[in-house]
This record gives C-alpha cells, sequence and structure tokens, in this order.
C-alpha cells in the first residue's frame, strides 16, 4: 500500500443506471489508467462525471461490468478497506465541522490503527506538503480557514493515508478565480513529486488542460468523445462536440503546453531574456511585447515568430493580437 | 444573539443553545439571579407576614418543603434520565432506516401526540392502570418522548450529507460514521431536545399530584383548596424555579458538550 | 379495565353531546380570545423590539422565562390576584402563547435579505413602508407558524384551567379522575381528551390553509 507510484485502474463496461431513472447515468464506460496518471474527466455538468468517479470507490455502487484496481476486481474487497486506500477529495470539500485541523488529517491513518508519534509526524508532513504551518493550523477548527486553506486540508487529508490512488471532484470548483490558480499550481507541483494515480473530474476544459496527462471528454451518459494528451486534443479534435468544448483559441492553449525548448533557434537578439522552461505562450507575449522583434533565450539561442510558427505548425504571426 | 423561528410545540421551548463561549453573558448570570430574587422575595413575603396560621403551618415548614422539593426533583430527573435512554436510541435506529416512511410516520405521530394535553394523558393511565409513583413516572416519559425523539432525527438529519459522503469515502464504517461524525454533530440539537423533556417533566410532575404521586403540585393544590394564597404561591413559586434552574444547568451542560469548532 | 365499561362510549358521548358541545366552545373559545390577545402584545412587541437588541433578547428571554413556568404553577400564581375561573385562564393562556408569537415575529423580520431591504429603501420607501409592504409579507408564514405553535400549546394547556374553576374541555378529564373507580369515569376522561385532541388537529389543518391562502406565491415554499 506505501507505493508511492500509483496503481493501475481499469474501468470494463461499466453502467450505473440510478433507481427510478429510465436512462443509465453511465453507460459501458471502459477506460485503463496508468499507474501515476492524472486523468482528467471533463464534460458538461450532469453527463455523469461523478458517477463516474464514485464508482470507484464504491460510494456509487456500479449496476454492471467490473472495475479492478491492480489487477483486482474491487466487488470483492471490503468496500471500506478499499476507501481507505483510494484518496477522496468532494467540491463541497466535507471536513468534520468538530474536529480540528490536525484531527480532520488524522482520520484515516487512526482507521488504519498507525501509532500516535507516527500520526502526529504524518499530520505535520501533510500540513506542510500543502503549505499551511502546522503550528498555526493544526488546532484550528475548519470554520477558522478560508474556503482555499479548507481545501487544501481536504487535500491533505486525502493524502494522509499515501494511497496509491486519489480521487478528486471538482476539488477547486467552489474557490474563487484567484485562489483557484494559486491551488491548481500548488496541486500541480504536488503531483510531480507524489506521482499518484488520480481521477480529477471537472468541468472545465482550461483545468483539465492545465493539470491532466490525459483527458477524457465525456458526453451524456459518461459516453468518452476522446480520451487522449491535452497537446493531442486541442491539435486533432475528434468530433465536433470535442471542438466545441475546446472553444476558441485552441492554438494558444496549445502554445501554452509547449517548452521554449522546442522552438529555440541560433542567432542573436536584444531585449529581456526568456527561461527555456517557461512555454510558449509566454514565449509569444514577450515576442509581441518586443514589437515582434526576436528575443533571447537563458543559457543561448533565441526564439521569434517564425520558430514559434514552426514549432506549433500553425502560423503564429497574428495570434499574439 | 441568533434566534431561531419555532418550528413546533418542542422547539417553542429549548433552542439548541447559543452561548458562544461567551461565559458573561446574560443568561449565564440571568437565569440564577432571577431565581434567588424570586426564592427572597418569597421569604421576605413569608416571614414579613408573622406565623404562619395553623392550617398554613402544615405546608410552610422547611421539613415538608424539602421533602416536597426532593420528590419533585427526583421524578422530573428520573423520568427525564429514562426518556434519554428511550427516545435517543430510538431515534437513531429510526433515521438509520432508509424508508422515509418511517420517519413521517413517527414525525406524524409526533404531531398528534404534541395536541394530547398532559392532564388527559396522566389521567387516562391512572385510569387504567392505578394512581401512584409509577404511573406518573410513565405519564413523564411518555409525554418527554417525543422532543427528545424529533431532535435526534432532525439533528442526525440536519447534517450537511457531504460530511457523511466524505467520512464513508475515507473506509469509516457505518459505526464510526455514527459515533464518529453524526452524533457529535447532532450533540447540541439533541441536547436542547433532553432540555425541552427536563421543563416538560418538572411541569407535567406538578399535575401528577393529581394522582398521588407528590411533589410540588401537591403544595399548590393544598393552598387551592384550603384557599391559602400563602401556600399556593409558594408551591408555585418554587417548582418555577426548579423549572428555571434545571433548564439553565441543562443549557451549561449544553454548551459544555457541544462539540468545538460548530 | 375492567372496572370500565369502554362499549358505553358512544351511548355516553350521544347522551352527552349538548354538554360536550358547550364545553367544546368553550375551550375553542377561550383558547380564541387568549391567542388573540397575545398576538396583538406579541406581534407589536415585536414589531417594535425586531431591531433593538437589547429589547429584543429581553422579549425574548422573558417570554422563554414564563414558558418555563409549569402551567399548573402559572395558573396558580394568577388566583390570588384574578380569583377563579375564565380570568385567570385566558390570561395564563395568553402570557405562554407570547414565546412563540414574539420569537417567530423577530425572526420572520430579521430574516428578510439585507439586499431586499436595501433596495426596498433605495427606492424610497419609509422604514414604516418597509415593513409593512416588504417585511411584514416575507416575514408572514414564520409569524404563522408562531400563531400556530401557540395555539397548540393554549389548547393543551388550557385543559388544565379546569382544576382552576376554569371552562372547556378539561373539566371532563378532572371529573373522570374525581369518580375514579366509577363505570364512566373513563368515558368522560377519554372524551375530554380526544375532543382537545380533535380541536388541536382541526386548528392545524386550519392553519395549513390560511397560511396557503394568505402567502404571497412567491414565497411559497
Ligand atoms: N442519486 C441519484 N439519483 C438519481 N439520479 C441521479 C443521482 N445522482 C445523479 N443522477 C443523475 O445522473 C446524471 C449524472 O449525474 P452526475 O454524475 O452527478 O453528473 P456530473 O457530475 O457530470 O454533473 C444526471 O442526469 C443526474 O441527474
Ligand atoms: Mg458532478
Amino acid at each position: 500500500m506505501a507505493n508511492k507510484t500509483g496503481a493501475t485502474i481499469e474501468l470494463l463496461n461499466v453502467s450505473k443506471v440510478y433507481p427510478n431513472q429510465p436512462e443509465p447515468a453511465v453507460e459501458n464506460f471502459t477506460m485503463t489508467i496508468n499507474p501515476g496518471e492524472l486523468v482528467m474527466l471533463v464534460g458538461p455538468s450532469g453527463c455523469g462525471k461523478t458517477t463516474t468517479m464514485k464508482m470507484i470507490n464504491r460510494i456509487i455502487e456500479p449496476s454492471s461490468g467490473s472495475i479492478k484496481i491492480d489487477g483486482q476486481d474491487i466487488l470483492t474487497l471490503d468496500q471500506n478497506q478499499l476507501r481507505r486506500n483510494i484518496g477522496y477529495v468532494i467540491q463541497q470539500i466535507g471536513l468534520f465541522p468538530h474536529m480540528t485541523i490536525a484531527e480532520n488529517v488524522a482520520v484515516v491513518p487512526t482507521l488504519l490503527g498507525w501509532s500516535k508519534d507516527k500520526i502526529r509526524a504524518r499530520v505535520a508532513e501533510m500540513l506542510e506538503l500543502v503549505e499551511l504551518d502546522p503550528s498555526v493550523f493544526s488546532n484550528r477548527y475548519p470554520k477558522q480557514l478560508s474556503g482555499g486553506q479548507q481545501q487544501r486540508v481536504g487535500v491533505a487529508r486525502a493524502l494522509s493515508a499515501d494511497p496509491p490512488v486519489m480521487l478528486m471532484d471538482e476539488p477547486f470548483g467552489a474557490t474563487d478565480p484567484i485562489t483557484r490558480e494559486r491551488l491548481q499550481a500548488e496541486f500541480q507541483q504536488l503531483q510531480a513529486n507524489i506521482g499518484k494515480t488520480i481521477v480529477f473530474v471537472t468541468h472545465d476544459f482550461e483545468e483539465a488542460i492545465k493539470l491532466g496527462d490525459r483527458i477524457a471528454v465525456l458526453s451524456k451518459r459518461s459516453k468518452i468523445e476522446q480520451f487522449d494528451t491535452p497537446a493531442n486534443i486541442l491539435a486533432n479534435p475528434a468530433s465536433e462536440y470535442v471542438a466545441s468544448f475546446i472553444g476558441e483559441g485552441a492554438a494558444l492553449k496549445r502554445l501554452a503546453l509547449m517548452r521554449v525548448d522546442s522552438a529555440v533557434e541560433s542567432g542573436n537578439a536584444t531585449g529581456p531574456a526568456i527561461s527555456r522552461d517557461e512555454n510558449l505562450r509566454v514565449a509569444l507575449d514577450s515576442v509581441v511585447l518586443n514589437a515582434g522583434r526576436p528575443v533571447p533565450v537563458v543559457g543561448g539561442g533565441r526564439v521569434s515568430i517564425e520558430s514559434i510558427s514552426a514549432a506549433l505548425g500553425i502560423d503564429v504571426s497574428r495570434l499574439g493580437q | 444573539m441568533t434566534v431561531q423561528a419555532t418550528e413546533n410545540v418542542s422547539t417553542s421551548y429549548s433552542q439548541p443553545s447559543d452561548r458562544r463561549g461567551g461565559f458573561y453573558t446574560a443568561k449565564r448570570f440571568g437565569t440564577p439571579l432571577l431565581v434567588i430574587a424570586a426564592l427572597g422575595g418569597l421569604l421576605l413575603f413569608l416571614y414579613s407576614r408573622g406565623e404562619p396560621d395553623k392550617i398554613e403551618a402544615f405546608a410552610l415548614n422547611w421539613d415538608y418543603m424539602l421533602a416536597k422539593i426532593d420528590e419533585h426533583i427526583r421524578i422530573s430527573l428520573f423520568s427525564a434520565i429514562v426518556v434519554a435512554l428511550i427516545a435517543i436510541p430510538m431515534g437513531i435506529v429510526i433515521s438509520r432506516s432508509k424508508s422515509r416512511i418511517v420517519s413521517a410516520v413517527v414525525l406524524g405521530l409526533a404531531n398528534v401526540g404534541q395536541a394530547t394535553p398532559a392532564v388527559g394523558v396522566i389521567i387516562l393511565l391512572a385510569l387504567t392502570f392505578g394512581i401512584g409513583w409509577a404511573t406518573a413516572v410513565a405519564a413523564l416519559v411518555i409525554y418527554g418522548l417525543l422532543p427528545v425523539l424529533r431532535n435526534t432525527i432532525t439533528g442526525i438529519a440536519q447534517i450537511d450529507p457531504n460530511i457523511t459522503e466524505a467520512a464513508r469515502g475515507m473506509g469509516m464504517r457505518p459505526l464510526q460514521v455514527l459515533f464518529k461524525i453524526e452524533l457529535p454533530l447532532a450533540v447540541p440539537v439533541i441536547l436542547a431536545g433532553f432540555r425541552t423533556a427536563l421543563v416538560f417533566s418538572v411541569g407535567v410532575a406538578t399535575i401528577a399530584t393529581f394522582i398521588n404521586a407528590g411533589g410540588l403540585g401537591e403544595v399548590i393544590v393544598v393552598g387551592l383548596k384550603l384557599t391559602r394564597p400563602a401556600v399556593l404561591l409558594t408551591g408555585a413559586i418554587v417548582v418555577s424555579c426548579i423549572a428555571l434552574l434545571l433548564d439553565w444547568l441543562a443549557g451549561l451542560a449544553e454548551d459544555a458538550l457541544r462539540p468545538k469548532g460548530v | 379495565m375492567g372496572k370500565y365499561d369502554l362499549s358505553l362510549i358512544w351511548p355516553f358521548f350521544l347522551d352527552k353531546l349538548d354538554e360536550i358541545i358547550e364545553l367544546s366552545t368553550e375551550h375553542v373559545l377561550v383558547v380564541l380570545i387568549s391567542v388573540l390577545l397575545a398576538t396583538i402584545f406579541g406581534v407589536s412587541l415585536g414589531l417594535f423590539a425586531w431591531d433593538k437588541p437589547l429589547l429584543r433578547s429581553a422579549s425574548i428571554a422573558t417570554a422563554g422565562v414564563i414558558l418555563t413556568i409549569p402551567s399548573m404553577a402559572l395558573l396558580a400564581l394568577m388566583i390570588p390576584t384574578f380569583g377563579l375561573g375564565w380570568v385567570p385562564t385566558l390570561i395564563a393562556l395568553a402570557l405562554y402563547s407570547l414565546l412563540p408569537i414574539v420569537r417567530n415575529t423577530v425572526v420572520g423580520l430579521r430574516e428578510v435579505p439585507e439586499a431586499v431591504m436595501e433596495s426596498a429603501r433605495g427606492m424610497g420607501m419609509s422604514p414604516l413602508r418597509v415593513l409593512l409592504s416588504v417585511q411584514m409579507p416575507i416575514a408572514w408564514p414564520v409569524i404563522l407558524t408562531g400563531l400556530r405553535v401557540a395555539t397548540q400549546l393554549a389548547i393543551g394547556i388550557a385543559s388544565i384551567a379546569a382544576y382552576v374553576a376554569g371552562p372547556g374541555l378539561g373539566v371532563y378529564i378532572f371529573k373522570g379522575l374525581s369518580m375514579l373507580g366509577a363505570k364512566n369515569a373513563l368515558n368522560f376522561a377519554l372524551t375530554g381528551t380526544v375532543m382537545i385532541i380533535i380541536i388541536a388537529l382541526l386548528f392545524d389543518a386550519l392553519f395549513i390553509l390560511i397560511k396557503r391562502l394568505t402567502t404571497s406565491r412567491g414565497i411559497r415554499g
């Protein structure tokens, strides 16, 4: 269980029909998620994202089909044991209001029977991981925290027992745009270090592009319209539906996913230098700010409108305006 | 002070205490002050009018009054505790049952029960099972069940379902969810029901004198029957003070037991 | 239960019908008058106190103390001043009914969203105008619930009033007690109790109807 690399999740022909509902909420959903992969389920409200996700920890029991984690059929496992090994974050956060922050984070380790010392150390470690000072926050109650802080506690709580799998249902959905950006950036950093297998539900396509290793674009009854990397979906939307979901500015979105590395050409330039780790969208902005002239890259070389266009395969000279 | 609207007869009595840890609140000191003033005024009145006459002396002496007070508090507390022992587990079982019908039936019955006059219950019980202490306790218990039962059910039902889902999602077993999450969060509402039951108990115990169960109702009845206003006032004031004090104590307990952070 | 003959209850009922109707009428009347008194006083107090924190807390706390006093004791407290019969009963019932009415009036008026109040003021309504044409209609269902609860309380407590020579169906309940062991004792007590329950349920139904008819469609749940 202490495997840091995450687990494989296989869903095969999974369907869910709610009682007294004419249509299934999820129909024949099949997907394989690799260890350590962050898969985004994205689609309009009511398309069945949440239902699909909640079947993985059996908060919702599938009507048919099979779900395996690391080859084990989850329906044969004790559901509480199963859940203790799956981190769970929901949009409403669901912190326990009568427990302190430390007690909230300690819930699953306590359920698993860890020693007091180990739990205490773990709680501090988790709070630091989500950038909350343990000496300040441990003994506070949830209502004494801002929304963004509460959401971080929610993530810390889900991670506390080091589960190989995490399920996250619009975890940043209820926060204001600025807090959301910060939480997303922190989360991206976090996932780079911990490498969990994560199923992440969102209706925000930008968020899906920013965070996902792969994105599943879903339509009604959780039908998979396209399941691919963000760059591939942006470059080759599989259908009108997916294209409409991407919306305007696909090329700019793709630029945001590419590193400056991929567009460096030799030559000199004047103006503020840009780092190789930056994304091309920032690079394009710099070029435009530099009155369209190429800008130098730290460590040698430069980027220009032409080199960015070549990297993307599209003429970008009119994009930056 | 946040005041909540009254929804039914039980909630018109005690509501979850709203004292937010503020120790120096009016209610914390107001009730004891009021009780002291009332009892002090009563004593002053009784002593200033001189020796009680022969009939009054039957009731207006410390031995008799203390015995009645003792009887009254005993029967009220005993019934309230029996009520808690029956109604809280019952409320939990009912709220476990998936069927909405069960809770609807219980709450419906509770409404009819609310319309039933206490004096009717106690006298009907006495007519069928005989008069005396046990019958009085039965009446007090029946009457006190409703508020605690109702508050236990609503106390659990009002918990944000996302909180219990988070608990289940973390792998808590149903009993763990109940004891670690649901009950602690329902405590303020359940205790408010218990306070109501306690106030009911003191009130119904006053009526219990009609079926020879003693208590301070007896003092009032003696005063009425023998037309001695001083006796009647003494009984009425003392029993009112008991009701206020028990309600106040239950309020303090509620503050102490309320989970922090809620 | 051998002492009592419940099969006689129907003949008993028919035999005593006139008296039962009279006592029921008395019961309804005493409740109506006292709740009306409590409404006039309680709603006025609520209207006056809802935006004055100290007065608001004080009124609710006082009414709470009154409700905590056992009904027997409150009735007894009336007697030295008002004697026996209707008057002490009316006053005691009215006092009891105060808490739900005051509390719900205050809560109802306070629950009106600040945005609604502000836009009403912004349109140039005077405070009285805001109170009457914005706050009251929005608070009305809550106030009405307070009246309903007050009525329920009064119906139950009125039964004890018979002991202080007050009116109403309590007379039958106490008659049953005083005839303990006699054949008709249970019939008396049962008739009194059941009639009170019926009256309470009828009043409840009436309040539901009034609530439906008098609540703006826009805020009806
Ligand atoms: N408990 C339920 N009972 C019946 N229908 C439900 C329930 N939960 C969700 N649904 C329905 O299933 C569909 C998918 O819901 P959901 O998975 O919550 O969608 P999403 O998370 O994509 O917004 C919706 O049409 C919704 O109305
Ligand atoms: Mg959803």
